[in-house]
């Protein structure tokens, strides 16, 4: 009996990866387009933006000279393809770059929120959540 | 200097040559802690031939050699320099201070408008001219966008809010905002005088660079021009006296202009760049002054929509001060294609009988121009890029194969768009007839992407970058080079793990010093290289330093602060990340002889 438990373990965790792959990998391409985030987090995500960002990246997220957009095919060309996990990360610990990682991680969350609303990603029911899980399973794609 | 304590909170007399007078109106307030009862006034030969001791330009004299003539500190003695005080700076934006110096005061541009005199012999603070935040109504009344009047805490980052120059002339100091206006600001008082709104701020116009005074014309160039708009970035000059506009010269041709062809048949509107955001350089006696321009916008020509060679962009342009009128254009680089900027500074030297103009940028080329006819001389390549052949001959410039970006596909480039050299500006010693030239080494992977083409959009364009050492940099990102002139022989190299992070300053006491981002001021041997004094200070050297006396005493001013262009921490961040620098920290330091 006992040398059969691998493989029924085995089996078992087969059996959830085969139940889990093709669902996560639907949540992947398509979780972005059916709401991420709340109109709310992104209306606290536009004063956090006003207070720390704007400056470089403009009140229209078209960035500068120094700065890179945030907005349509510039944001696209430097992000599709990556994930929110990716995108927040790199807020996280590089921003804003004269205090870079000093903000509260809600902060972080609220501006990616924001990111996306201007971006016409669309809102949902749930705030999205620090859970870097998550966060990396979902990825930033054109509709 | 007598110093009369005094007056609270005043508010200026205006006058009316505003564009957008109620931005002005708004936006202006300044008060005086102090009144200096005895100041002579700037004349323009003072200027050109400075008194000795004074740092009446923002790199020591219209030439721009960063040099100091005064060699009380000198090779023998700096490593017993002292700091003899220091002042706290604002850290509510990006210090890049170029400190001015007129009968033992210090003047010197900090963040957000921000303008102080100071007592160069201790530091005491004798005026601050403090611009006001906007008032709510005013952000809210539609006059401007928030961008523009965004209250004092909102730039409280990199970006805009740096000056890195102000002008000393007659009896005022001018500078020019981060919500594109120019002031005047009493000498005396610190009250404010006059403002003049050059551009509109809501189109994206800002000033970064500080003007300068030729033959009694205030002079300066705007930047924020890399957005779509039905305008063009100018250079222009003004009545010092009352801030009237005389002369507007744009840096980009117009379709209808001379020129105008190379943008292909893109509209005015589609022709970005060009920006102005390096003060200029003066020579009295052929009455020009040098200006240099930025790279065309977005950065590379697929994105652009033209390979053509995009005048007036990166180029270096002589200028008659009196009506703006070009004697001349250099183009280093025609139809420049991945962000190599070479608006920098103008270094005037005469070699051999010639008059010259030596500058530098981003891909590491040493130029070497006729400042009377723009005639190329000869071009020193320090043998760092990866992107383009060099002619030395005609000073033409090709691109290597497959250096040209397409979008999406990588280049692997050297530099990155940081450059090999950037506003940190070199400084010329006739004692060594060398520059010394602040370079950092790196090199990126990068992919170019697309942008709107549609007012409002355009942009630099978006860049997938990934950083990496330059692979003869030993994992050094700063190198001091120090260059015999004319020939662009090495002389020697000083190399940090950190970048350098200010202009270069010479003296006459053979020496030069510079600082790094990771806190380390220096004073080497000109002639050597030989490291003969070192401090930490508060955070980040950043900026222009200067050396000036008093009395009989010799002092070495060296700015230190935060912000500005988002890669000059990005680079040491991910290249040398066990190297930590403090966020605040922005002050100017002081340093000299025991008594």
């Amino acid at each position: 009996m006992k040398s059969k438990l691998p493989h029924l373990g085995l089996l078992f965790f087969s059996a959830v990866i085969m139940l889990v792959m093709p669902v996560s990998s639907g949540q992947e391409r398509t979780a972005i387009w059916e709401g991420v985030y709340t109109s709310e987090q992104a209306a606290r995500g536009e004063d956090v933006y006003t207070g720390a960002c704007i400056a470089c990246h403009g009140q229209d997220l078209g960035g500068n000279s120094n700065s890179p957009g945030l907005i349509g095919m510039g944001f696209m060309f430097l992000w599709e393809g990556r994930t929110l996990g990716e995108f927040f990360e790199k807020i996280r610990s590089e921003m804003p770059t004269d205090r870079p990682g000093q903000l509260p991680v809600q902060d972080y969350l609220d501006v990616v929120a924001y990111i996306l609303q201007k971006n016409a990603f669309p809102e949902g029911r749930e705030a999205m959540s620090s859970n870097v899980a998550v966060l990396n399973s979902i990825e930033i794609v054109s509709e | 200097m007598m110093i009369k304590t005094a007056k609270p909170l005043c508010y200026p007399k205006l006058r009316p040559h505003s564009i957008l007078l109620p931005l002005v109106l708004l936006l202006s307030a300044s008060f005086s802690t102090a009144q200096i009862e005895h100041f002579t006034s700037v004349t323009d030969e003072m200027l050109i031939s400075p008194p000795t001791g004074e740092w009446l330009s923002w790199r020591g004299t219209p030439a721009a050699w960063g040099y100091s003539l005064l060699d009380q500190i000198n090779t023998n003695n700096v490593d017993q320099l002292q700091l003899k005080w220091s002042f706290a700076l604002d850290d509510t934006g990006a210090i890049q201070a170029a400190p001015l110096i007129h009968e033992g005061i210090m003047f010197i541009p900090s963040a957000r408008g921000v303008i102080q005199a100071l007592d160069a012999v201790n530091g005491d603070l004798l005026w601050e001219y403090r611009p006001a935040p906007p008032t709510e109504e005013f952000i809210n009344s539609g006059a401007g966008t928030r961008a523009a009047v965004l209250p004092a805490n909102a730039f409280a980052g990199v970006g805009r809010g740096v000056q890195k120059n102000i002008a000393i002339f007659g009896d005022m100091i001018y500078a020019a905002t981060e919500t594109a206006s120019i002031r005047a600001i009493d000498a005396r008082s610190g009250l404010l005088v006059w403002e003049t709104q050059v551009a509109d701020p809501t189109l994206g116009y800002f000033y970064t660079a500080g003007p300068i005074v030729a033959n009694g014309t205030l002079i300066t160039g705007i930047t924020g021009c890399d957005r779509y708009k039905e305008d063009v970035c100018f250079i222009t000059g003004h009545d010092p006296l009352s801030g009237e506009e005389k002369w507007r010269t744009s840096t980009v041709a117009r379709p209808e202009d001379p020129g105008g062809d190379t943008w292909g048949d893109l509209p005015l509107r589609f022709r970005a760049g060009s920006d102005a955001w390096v003060a200029g350089s003066y020579d009295p006696e052929a009455n020009l002054i040098y200006w240099g321009t930025a790279q065309a916008k977005p950065w590379a020509r697929v994105v652009r929509g033209t390979d053509g060679d995009a005048l007036y962009t990166n180029s270096t342009l002589a200028l008659n001060p009196d009506n703006g009128q070009m004697s001349w254009y250099f183009q280093h680089i025609p139809g420049e294609t991945q962000d190599m900027d070479e608006v920098f500074e103008n270094i005037l030297i005469d070699v051999d009988g010639r008059k010259s103009l030596f500058k530098m940028g981003k891909l590491g080329i040493l130029w070497q121009l006729d400042r009377e006819t723009g005639e190329f001389i000869k071009a020193t390549d320090i043998g760092y890029q990866n992107i383009v052949n060099l002619d030395p001959i005609t000073g033409k410039i090709t691109y290597r194969d497959g250096m040209i970006p397409r979008i999406g596909e990588e280049l692997d480039m050297c530099p990155s768009t940081s450059g090999l050299k950037s506003w940190r500006a070199m400084a010329y010693s006739p004692d060594t007839s060398a520059m010394y030239i602040p370079i950092t080494l790196n090199c990126e992977l990068a992919r170019f992407g697309p942008t709107e083409r549609q007012l409002g959009g355009g942009g630099t364009g978006p860049v997938r970058r990934i950083n990496y050492h330059h692979p003869d940099s030993d994992g050094n990102l700063g190198e001091l080079l120090a260059l015999n002139i004319p020939s662009g022989e090495v002389k020697w190299r000083y190399r940090t793990r950190a970048p350098f992070n200010t202009a270069a300053l010479t003296t006459a006491g053979g020496l030069v010093f510079i600082g790094d981002w990771n806190r380390t001021m220096s004073a080497l041997d000109a002639q050597t290289g030989d490291v003969l004094w070192q401090v930490r200070l508060a955070t980040s050297n950043q900026g222009f330093p200067i050396s000036y006396s008093v009395d009989g005493t010799q002092y070495i001013a060296m700015p230190v602060g935060t912000g500005g262009a988002s890669w000059s921490g990005s680079l040491p961040n991910e290249l040398a990340p066990e190297l930590h620098r403090p966020r605040n920290g922005s002050s100017i330091n002081v340093f000299a002889l025991p008594k």
